[in-house]
């Protein structure tokens, strides 16, 4: 856009008007959305911030005044989120770790190897990825009691080791793809057997796809609701989103708004901080697979 | 803590069977089959995945299939009753066509809102101009939040009394001499605000995805298009739908599905039961509230055969309008 711009004849004709005009309104309508888009997020703070007496302030008072930081303790004190946070990391680090060894493998032997019934075996994988996830519930949920497992973790992170995520096994095979057979070719001649081939050759070259799932993995845990809702049964296994879920209230009660906002916000800041960090890998991921959630 | 660790000592077990299972698998695809070294290795490192899929996917499916014709309430005997859930559902339960009608309207009119507005926003993300990047990072945040704050803040913003939503519209409401909507219990309301939030999903994933997809197609296209005097609106539908007709039709089919599906926020949100529930919200109360698997199992049957159905239709319909790099070089 600059260059062209250059090239035009310096004086202000209508062609440069009207090519003005538009780059004006396009940043007129870009900083529009991003003040919508950011109001919301304000909204939450400011409620998180608010006094008990303030929060059904008509019309609604924009900046807490005073801005109630004790709410932050507070709202976090009213239930044992301690443990469930503690809950809720276990979780999130045995389904990562199981998570990225299986995917990593079976994606290598993906992209890698062929045998008779291959490509339908991927085909199949790929069809998984448009399966509801509620038709298969009911049975999990009975497969997991007849093991007697209904009420521990065991449910919602040894399935991590089947490679469950058909879209990590699908952005690691892509990625491996990518990489040149010279490499493996390389590594056989030196004597390296398949699994010193890709541990010492393979996996240092696809770090960002691994970073990238790692991500991806840690939101999907982290914001996994219906899992740890049907098989944590007892109160001190829950996780943070089951707990706040039981913290809302029952349904006729009105919610303490405040409270909620504090751990809305609470709940939103490691994905929050995970996402400035790595912003690229995220972007990287998505754009790679085109996936979702 | 003792539970952590059982679970601990599990997990560490799963492994080692796992691939204990896949030696078994070489061993087998070795000397029964007479595969050669590295077919049976490759069958051996996807085993997992294929177990996995055997277990947690093919058989639960077929397996909630049976449910759906049975009596069950996880803890007695699983009885045949033929057809009779599925005869209760469609005549007797009161909840389940309203669930029908609203997830399917959600899912149809939430969906153009957000392909169309993604692109449009991936359009206006595509331009040069000054702080870009910083603007893509706030478009993306949308998707970052996680679905149980997102349900929670519009829950809040669409608040009865007091909600920012109500106040912004206020004016207007007075003006129409109408009062404040109760968006989440009035059957008539609860649609607009689930299709109001849905709005806000434009923003992120499926703009990433636009993006990428726009910065794909080739300039001289564009540049060809201008010398033969295509005006903006023309080059968009000549030339960028068509290229990336493949991006958008991954964008509504997963979009699509994503919809149908829609579980977590409204659990949040609350609908009263006099607004109603979706239908996913219905297999969670029937079978875990209510334990009757056999109707939960119908109803997730159910919904798995609309979106079979509607999918298929959206891939039958893609020789009209998806455009492939491959048939276009003649």
């Amino acid at each position: 856009m600059a260059s062209t711009q250059a090239a035009l004849p310096r004086g202000l004709g209508p062609h440069v008007l009207a090519k003005r005009f538009k780059r004006f309104l396009i940043y007129v309508i870009v900083i529009a959305l991003a003040v919508i888009i950011l109001i919301p997020f304000f909204w939450m703070l400011s409620t998180a911030l608010q006094e008990e007496g303030n929060i059904f302030a008509w019309p609604p008072q924009w900046i807490p005044d005073p801005p109630m930081w004790r709410n932050f303790p507070d709202a976090w004190n009213a239930m044992p989120f301690n443990r469930y946070l503690g809950n809720t990391v276990y979780i999130v680090a045995l389904g990562i770790i199981a998570e990225l060894a299986s995917a990593t493998l079976v994606a290598y032997g993906f992209a890698r190897f062929r045998f008779p019934g291959s490509d339908l075996v991927f085909l199949v994988l790929l069809a998984t990825m448009m399966l509801p996830f509620h038709v298969t519930l009911i049975p999990t949920y009975l497969i997991w009691q007849k093991f007697g497992l209904v009420g521990e973790f065991d449910p919602l992170v040894l399935r991590a080791w089947t490679a469950w995520g058909p879209f990590y096994i699908f952005l690691l095979r892509q990625f491996f793809l990518t990489l040149p057979r010279d490499l493996d070719d390389a590594a056989e001649m030196d004597g390296a057997n398949w699994l010193q081939t890709f541990v010492y050759v393979m996996l240092p070259q696809i770090r960002p796809a691994l970073l990238a799932v790692t991500i991806f993995a840690f939101r999907g845990y982290w914001n996994d609701f219906l899992g740890p809702l049907i098989y944590l049964t007892d109160m001190n296994k829950y996780t943070m989103n089951v707990g706040m879920y039981f913290f809302m209230g029952g349904v006729n009660e009105a919610p303490q708004w405040n409270y909620l906002m504090v751990m809305s916000t609470l709940i939103a800041l490691p994905v929050l901080i995970l996402f400035f960090i790595a912003q690229r890998y995220f972007i990287e991921g998505i754009t790679f697979t085109g996936m979702k959630e | 803590m003792s539970s952590h660790l059982a679970t601990l000592i599990r997990w560490l077990l799963v492994p080692l069977v796992l691939v204990a299972a896949g030696a078994l698998l070489y061993v087998i695809a070795r000397r029964l089959f007479r595969w050669n070294g590295k077919q049976a290795l490759g069958l051996a490192l996807v085993s997992p995945w294929i177990i996995g899929f055997l277990v947690f996917t093919a058989y639960p499916l077929l397996y909630s299939f049976y449910l759906s014709f049975t009596e069950n309430n996880l803890f007695g005997r699983t009885k045949w009753v033929g057809l009779d859930n599925y005869i209760y559902l469609f005549t007797t339960d009161y909840e389940f066509w309203p669930s029908v009608r609203i997830t399917l309207l959600y899912a149809l009119l939430s969906l153009p809102i957000g392909v169309i507005g993604a692109l449009l926003i991936a359009m206006l993300l595509n331009n040069k101009i000054k702080g870009i990047g910083m603007f893509r990072t706030i478009y993306f945040l949308p998707a970052v939040l996680p679905e149980v704050a997102v349900a929670l803040l519009w829950r809040w913003m669409f608040n009865s009394e007091v909600g920012i939503i109500n106040y912004v519209l206020s004016p207007f409401l007075k003006l129409a001499g109408t009062g404040t909507p109760d968006w989440f219990g009035n059957k008539d309301f609860v649609l607009a605000a689930f299709i109001i939030m849905s709005v806000w999903g434009i923003f992120g994933t499926n703009t990433v995805v636009f993006l990428a997809g726009l910065q794909g197609v080739p300039r001289s296209l564009y540049e060809a298009a201008e010398i033969d005097g295509a005006n903006g609106f023309r080059r968009f539908l000549h030339i960028t739908v068509p290229q990336i007709s493949p991006v958008i039709l991954l964008q509504v089919v997963m979009g699509m599905i994503g919809a149908l599906q829609i579980f977590t926020i409204a659990m949040f949100v609350r609908p009263t039961s006099a607004a109603g529930k979706f239908m996913n919200q219905l297999v969670y109360e029937r079978g875990f509230s209510q334990l009757d698997m056999g109707e939960a199992s119908a109803i997730a049957w159910v919904l798995f055969v609309i979106i079979l159905a509607l999918t298929l239709l959206v891939f039958r319909s893609t020789p009209f309008w998806v455009h492939y790099e491959s048939d276009v070089r003649r």
